[in-house]
């Protein structure tokens, strides 16, 4: 693993056991985390985004389980650790913020015992009163006065509970942050703010950020490199200015078009054909073809392989096999050999 | 629970709150227009609360308040609340020695003292009673003293308290107010000691005395002190073991779970008092057996109500949350889960304890519970039942007792209920 990747996923699939049957909510995904980054991870609802990132973790529990894949972290496969250790690792090396702040803290919990717990958690020995004085100037750095420590989380505004749910992440000096679409219920106000501070933090602690989110708006104001998913797989991935300047995968395409433009000039917004496809029965050959504008006769039979089309930028779409490399008998001979 | 609030101003003339308003109105009224005025029932809480400091401190210093022993036969039977207490009393000649019944006592074959008593009055009874009592504690001791005066029966008191001055009898015994009404015509005489008990006073007995002359109001003050024991031990052992299990159940899940429920749900449907009388007609009668009877029968509330409340936080992003920051399942259920739950479970512990003291009370009332000889409302409300036609009073005090201290403690659960809670309070 190169020096510069700090989180590795190498076909990772999570399947949740429905009564339908077991439905694949991240399929064969391959994701590489470069150091200090802002990796920023989009996709419709119900995409598999969430589960990824929960994934990263191995938070998933009950119906929900990682059945295939690798996790590599700083050297380590997580996968290979047992359960009962990844809580030194939660917190301490990766760190999370959920989407919802009103309900993403004990409301019986003050503010500083959510924080002077997770240092205790971790770092055992250390004093209360230390404790204490890191987390008052961690939030202070993060804008929160230091008073208001003593108050309960519904005394809050969305805004500083979000805040407060960095700065837990920050307590331990995580190196790895994973957002779950951290500015869903904020105002845009509060999410230019929020958006900003991440930056900042970004670059003052060398944080690395695995933003999740379906507002591609966001993505484009932070990242430094864009993950596209679709049906649950990876679609496109690049660098920022590649996949918004020029994207490859006609879902990123048409998802792009669809973002409200003051360009637009009251005309109508391109809207997607179709629907996003059941899970539960995919379509055959690559999983977008049926709502893709330049399908061909090879998209439903053979699914595409995520490789890359320029030198760091990948997408999974037929239409970047370079010409008569691969056909889809020669693909499929390929396969058996 | 379905309540519509209205603003006060709705309700109130203009200029005036609700304050000025409450001064106004009765205290049933009251009761009721709290909840509409500001929503919460703290009166209640305040109330109650109050009271159950109150009902704690009878319970704890019952001989403080009580003004006898709750075990004395301290007055005649069947005296009625705030009645004048007719005891015998002994009536000497001014002169004599005799200050108390065991003067009366002489040596072994000597002669026998005489005591004049009027016919058709209760004193010649307690005359004989305290006598053979005396008899019995000093005719063993050096001396060989003896106590057993010979009853002379007179048709009217005039003659019984002549006969004493006249010196045919040593002493009279008789009752206390007939004495008092014609004294002044034996200006002779002198009071000299009660003859039954000795300790009851002039005061009279304020609840009236029972069946055998106990003072109703000090077994009344005695009785809190079982009640409590009854509702606090059986309700903390049933928290005690309801709550970890049922902590337990919502947040392990599983097999577990399902075997833990339906054993508590089966628990759950027998009616409440059968399931204890089963237990203490196999455990017998004592107040260690009651407090566990009552608690099994309680144990499924709690479990319940903590299971539930568990599998409804369980699922709260801040739980998750907590596992992404590294919390451990112990933490997690003491830090996040517990605390989330607790509340409901003081609700119920209040709740529960009213019950517990109407099945205690029930259980005794029945005469499963503790050995009659024990100062208890159940106890008590069954032998007033037996003389309810000649004496009210027996049975209604303890009666109300208990009613007032289960309505305390589920006031006070209610209260607390509709302001720890607030989605409680919005269902």
């Amino acid at each position: 693993m190169p020096a510069d990747i700090l989180y590795s996923i190498r076909n990772l699939t999570v399947e949740y056991n429905t009564r339908a049957g077991p439905v694949r909510a991240v399929d064969d995904v391959s994701l590489d985390i470069h150091r200090g980054e802002i990796l920023g991870l989009v996709g419709e609802s119900g995409c598999g985004k969430s589960t990824l990132g929960k994934a990263l973790m191995r938070l998933h529990e009950g119906l929900a389980g990682i059945t295939a894949g690798e996790l590599w972290f700083e050297g380590r496969d997580l996968m290979k650790l047992p359960l009962r250790e990844m809580p030194d690792i939660r917190g301490a090396e990766i760190g999370m913020v959920f989407q919802d702040p009103m309900t993403s803290l004990d409301p019986v919990q003050r503010i500083i015992d959510h924080l002077t717990e997770t240092i205790h958690t971790h770092e055992p020995g250390i004093s209360n009163a230390s404790a204490r004085s890191r987390a008052e100037e961690l939030v202070e750095r993060l804008g929160i006065r230091r008073e208001r420590l003593k108050e309960y989380p519904h005394q809050l505004s969305g805004g500083m509970r979000q805040r407060v749910m960095i700065s837990l992440a920050l307590a331990l000096r995580a190196k790895l942050v994973i957002a779950d679409e951290p500015t869903t219920s904020l105002d845009v106000i509060v999410e230019a703010k929020f958006l900003d501070l991440l930056r900042e933090l970004q670059k003052e602690f060398g944080l690395t950020i695995l933003l999740i989110t379906h507002n591609i708006g966001v993505v484009a104001e932070v990242a430094d490199r864009v993950a596209v998913m679709y049906a649950a797989k990876m679609a496109e991935i690049g660098t920022a200015q590649e996949v918004f300047g020029d994207p490859k995968h006609p879902y990123t395409q048409g998802l792009l078009k669809s973002v409200p433009n003051i360009e637009l000039n009251g005309g109508d917004l391109y809207k997607m054909g179709g629907e996003p496809p059941n899970l539960l029965h995919l379509p055959a050959g690559c999983c977008f073809h049926p709502r893709c504008p330049f399908v061909m006769d090879i998209c439903s039979q053979e699914e595409p392989v995520f490789e890359p089309v320029t030198a760091d930028h990948l997408a999974a779409c037929w239409l970047y096999r370079k010409a008569g490399a691969v056909t889809a008998s020669g693909k499929k001979e390929a396969r058996n050999g | 629970m379905a309540k519509i609030r209205e603003q006060p101003s709705e309700a109130l003339p203009e200029g005036t709150t609700w304050e000025a308003e409450l001064k106004r109105v009765g205290f049933v009224r009251r009761l009721f227009m709290a909840r509409r005025w500001y929503g919460a029932d703290w009166w209640f809480v305040a109330v109650s609360g109050i009271a159950v400091v109150g009902f704690m401190v009878v319970a704890l210093f019952p001989g403080l308040f009580a003004p006898y022993s709750p075990y004395a036969l301290v007055g005649p039977s069947f005296l009625a609340p705030g009645a004048q207490v007719d005891l015998p009393i002994l009536v000497v000649p001014k002169d004599s020695p005799i200050n108390k019944l065991q003067d009366l006592a002489v040596p072994e074959g000597a002669d026998r003292p005489t005591v004049a008593v009027v016919q058709g009055r209760p004193t010649a009874g307690s005359l004989n009673e305290q006598s053979q009592k005396i008899d019995g504690e000093i005719k063993n001791q050096p001396g060989g003293l003896r106590l057993r005066p010979v009853i002379d029966r007179y048709a009217k008191l005039e003659e019984a308290l002549q006969a004493v001055v006249n010196g045919t009898d040593k002493a009279a015994v008789v009752q206390t107010t007939e004495f008092n009404s014609i004294q002044a015509q034996f200006p002779d005489l002198r009071e000299a000691a009660p003859v039954a008990g000795g300790t009851a006073t002039a005061g009279g007995f304020f609840m009236g005395t029972n069946d055998i002359g106990q003072d109703v109001l000090s077994r009344l003050l005695w009785g809190t002190r079982i009640a409590l024991i009854i509702g606090f031990s059986s309700s903390l052992v049933s928290l005690i073991l309801g709550v970890p299990l049922g902590l337990m159940a919502g947040f392990v899940g599983g097999t577990f779970d399902r075997l833990l429920s339906l054993l508590m749900d089966s628990l759950y449907a027998f009616p409440g008092l059968i399931l204890a009388i089963a237990i203490t007609a196999v455990l017998g009668p004592s107040i260690f057996n009651i407090i566990i009877a009552i608690s099994v029968l309680y144990i499924p509330t709690y479990y319940r109500i903590v299971r539930g409340q568990t599998l409804c936080v369980k699922e709260e992003v801040y739980v998750e949350a907590a596992k992404s920051i590294g919390a451990r399942s112990w933490e997690i259920l003491r830090l996040y889960i517990f605390p989330n739950v607790i509340p409901s479970v003081a609700i119920i512990f209040s709740v529960n304890v009213a019950d517990a003291i109407l099945t205690g009370a029930g259980l005794s009332f029945l005469g499963l519970g503790l050995p009659p000889t024990i100062a208890d409302w159940g106890i008590d409300v069954a032998r007033g039942q037996r003389f309810i036609q000649t004496a009210w009073w027996m049975i209604t005090f303890p009666g109300l007792a208990i009613l007032l201290i289960v309505l305390t403690f589920s006031m006070l659960g209610e209260g607390l209920a509709e302001i720890i809670n607030p989605r409680l309070r919005e269902r």
